[in-house]
């Protein structure tokens, strides 16, 4: 369980902006570290600590983080202007946000930048599910070509959308679940702040008795 | 209890806004933005102002079990009042009283306290078991109590009973603070197996599984444990023990 995680040392490759407010930070990847999709790491800077989940497959060559800046964040603007080669210490893997095959359908539920530990799970091969995706603007959905093709249905969720279109739909992922998922019980994957898997537990208590619920919270 | 935070002092007219766990957060927008904050929910800090901020923090609730259920490692959602849910929180009051336990051990014991330590690490374990169930995908993560752990329990009542005077008859439970804390250690983990077997005996009505049934005597044994522990604090600390007297 969590004894397994070790102290490794890492160096920044590179970063990709992929919005004003998102980029990607691209580490390289210790050769004994290992983890599985969905899990995160506790990336040092300085005295300070921040948890992170992966983006990247264990299959990949590198480390992939999937960063939110946050102007009064704790590490997200000190990671935003890291230089290229810096050496930066982590520890890893920690977590239990792991996907488990069940009978049940799969639904995802994701905040921002909450997709990141599905992005693993689906680099991994993960298929058929349903991602659920709440997000302000329609720039902010990361890595959506990737989920068109594997999930059985993906839904934009976009609360600041003047109106639903075909490929998105306005509103917050709790109004789509409430009004638009049949009932049923199903897996619940949740990530994302914490507001959000506090209102979708609740919903899933009152609308989708007997489902399962894991879920992976930032803060 | 707040965790500490971190006093800011801000050089211009701020923006913030309280979210629903009650943190403060930084609100991307003021005067000059499109998007204004809720102002009921919003304050405003003026210049050269000081506001303690919970940045670096994090918080410890999500709120998801405020409703009466909890959600189990495995990923049900059940009631609290479940005896699942009774019988590792009875493992966690028996964990927290042997952090009691430890505090009052007079420092030099540290082989005593590294061992303690081992026996809080050994409950978490159990804890995880109780709070999955059986044939879920999430077993996998789980470890098992293994013959080993329940071995050096034993052994270590062997030690402890080679050093102790014969036993003559019904202790009263106290003496030195260290001792008292043990017994109530004992009393607690007695409760516990009560619990526990309550719980497997709902569970598995016919046959109890070998990972369940090992973890079952490692707490019986951690018991007998924590009786001679009782006594040892006792002899170290040089507190003659009290018989009940018919």
């Amino acid at each position: 369980m969590e004894s397994k995680a070790a102290k490794y040392t890492t160096t920044i490759l590179d970063r990709c902006w992929l919005s004003k407010v998102t980029y990607e930070l691209i580490l390289s990847k210790p050769p004994s570290f290992d983890f599985s999709p969905g899990q995160r790491i506790h990336l040092c800077y300085g005295t300070t600590k921040r948890e992170y989940s992966l983006v990247s497959s264990p299959a990949d060559s590198k480390l992939i983080l999937c960063i939110r800046l946050v102007s009064d964040g704790v590490l997200s603007p000190e990671l935003g202007n890291i230089k290229t080669n810096t050496r930066l210490q982590f520890t890893g893997p920690h977590g239990y946000f792991t996907f488990k095959p069940s009978s049940r359908p799969a639904i995802f539920v994701a905040t921002g930048t909450g997709v990141a530990p599905f992005c693993s799970m689906v680099r991994s091969g993960i298929v058929g599910y349903t991602l659920l995706h709440g997000v302000q603007t329609a720039e902010e959905l990361h890595y959506a070509d990737e989920f068109r093709s594997s999930a059985a249905l993906y839904v934009p969720c976009l609360s600041e959308a003047n109106q639903s279109s075909e490929s998105y739909f306005k509103g917050r992922v709790s109004d789509y679940l409430l009004n638009q998922i049949p009932p049923d019980r199903y897996d619940f994957y949740l990530c994302g702040r914490a507001e959000m898997i506090r209102d979708i537990t609740f919903l899933v208590d009152d609308n989708f008795p007997g489902s399962f619920i894991y879920t992976e919270s930032f803060y | 209890m707040n965790a500490p935070g971190i006093i800011c002092r801000f050089f211009s007219k701020k923006f913030f806004q309280i979210d629903r766990g009650g943190i403060i957060r930084y609100a991307e927008s003021g005067p000059d933005c499109k998007k204004q904050p809720n102002p009921e929910l919003t304050i405003s800090v003026m210049e050269g102002s000081t506001i303690l901020t919970r940045k670096g923090t994090m918080k410890i609730y999500t709120g998801t079990g405020d409703r009466g259920k909890t959600s189990l490692f495995s990923g049900e959602r059940v009631f609290k009042s479940h005896l699942r849910i009774e019988a590792y929180g009875d493992l966690d009051e028996l964990n927290s009283i042997i952090g009691a336990l430890i505090a009052s051990l007079p420092t030099q014991n540290s082989h005593l306290i590294k061992e303690l330590q081992q026996v809080q690490s050994d409950l978490f374990t159990i804890s995880a078991l109780l709070a999955t169930t059986p044939d879920s995908p999430s077993m996998d993560a789980i470890e098992n109590i293994t013959p080993e752990q329940i071995k050096l329990l034993e052994s270590a009542v062997d030690r402890m009973q080679e050093e102790l005077p014969e036993l003559r008859g019904f202790i009263l439970p106290g003496g030195d603070i260290s001792a008292s804390w043990s017994h109530l250690a004992r009393t607690v983990c007695r409760r516990s197996e009560r619990r526990m077997v309550r719980f497997l005996e709902e569970m598995f009505p016919t046959h109890i599984p070998n990972s369940y049934q090992q973890a079952l005597t490692y707490v019986n044994r951690l018991s007998d444990y924590f009786f001679a522990l009782a006594r040892y604090c006792n002899y170290i600390t040089g507190v003659s023990e009290k018989l009940w007297k018919i």
